[in-house]
């Protein structure tokens, strides 16, 4: 169960640059799990201490937000993309 | 010096009038210091209630309901997640690169507010452009980073 997973730019400096990281998992919480193990101290940057993902950060299987799908426990099957963006946001 | 073509520059001032009073958001591809192309990105500032509670950004007293009168959702932007991630990923397949984004100050000046300096965090020394409609005849575009909470400003030079 190889799923790629793609590194937004401000969360390179965890991947010695790489914008995709290739893990074998069959649930979001697993993918991050195992990107974790590979670049310790990157998860905490998307999830929260108790799993869940913080609230600025969004996660997408195949371009989709797991929050519409199954949330962290979203299941993945070989070859899918999880992609991982910080919000942008602002104002005056 | 940041340098970006005059239809592009066009472009993020075109967005911003059209938005306005709401602020207009999106992202910008390009290599390098040269952008070559904006992206228009919805703004869902209305449904990013509690993201801007949460980090005090919402003034005590203030509506947050879109169709309020005096609404502070017209003075907030929040990229619609979905569409964000679509337009970084058609930037990458386009062979561009991620420069950073732009967004509008429909009312004030083209500098980054306290808002904008705490959210750039997620976004470490990206490319900040701010267009500014404060004079409606004359709109402003200026070009900013954000690092460690510091705002530094870059020229920007648009090429014809």
């Amino acid at each position: 169960m190889a799923v790629t997973i793609l590194i937004p730019a401000p969360l390179r400096r965890f991947t010695e640059d790489r914008a995709a990281v290739q893990v074998e998992a069959k649930t979001v919480t697993e993918a991050l799990a195992k990107l974790d193990e590979l670049y310790p101290g990157i998860r905490e940057r998307i999830c929260e201490p108790d799993g869940r993902v913080r609230r600025f950060v969004s996660i997408f299987v195949n371009g989709k937000d797991i929050r519409s799908l199954q949330g962290v426990e979203t299941p993945l099957a070989d070859g899918d993309e999880v992609g991982i963006i910080p919000a942008m946001a602002g104002g005056r | 010096m940041i340098r970006i073509p005059r239809d592009q520059y066009q472009a993020i001032i075109e967005h911003a009038q059209r938005e306005a009073p709401r602020e207009a958001c999106g992202l910008l591809g390009g290599h390098g210091e040269r952008i070559e192309r904006v992206y228009p990105v919805t703004n869902r500032a209305e449904l990013a209630v509690e993201f801007f509670a949460e980090r005090g950004l919402i003034p005590p007293g203030r509506d947050y309901r879109p169709d309020a009168p005096g609404s502070i959702a017209v003075e907030r932007f929040f990229m619609d997640p979905e569409e964000q991630f679509r337009v970084l990923r058609e930037i990458e397949r386009s062979g561009l690169d991620h420069l950073g984004s732009y967004h509008s100050h429909p009312a004030t000046a083209a500098y980054p507010s306290r808002t904008d300096v705490e959210l750039a965090a997620f976004w470490p020394n990206m490319l900040l452009l701010i267009c500014s409609l404060a004079a409606p005849a004359r709109p402003v575009v200026r070009a900013f980073r954000v690092y460690e909470g510091q705002v530094s400003e870059e020229s920007i030079l648009v090429e014809d």
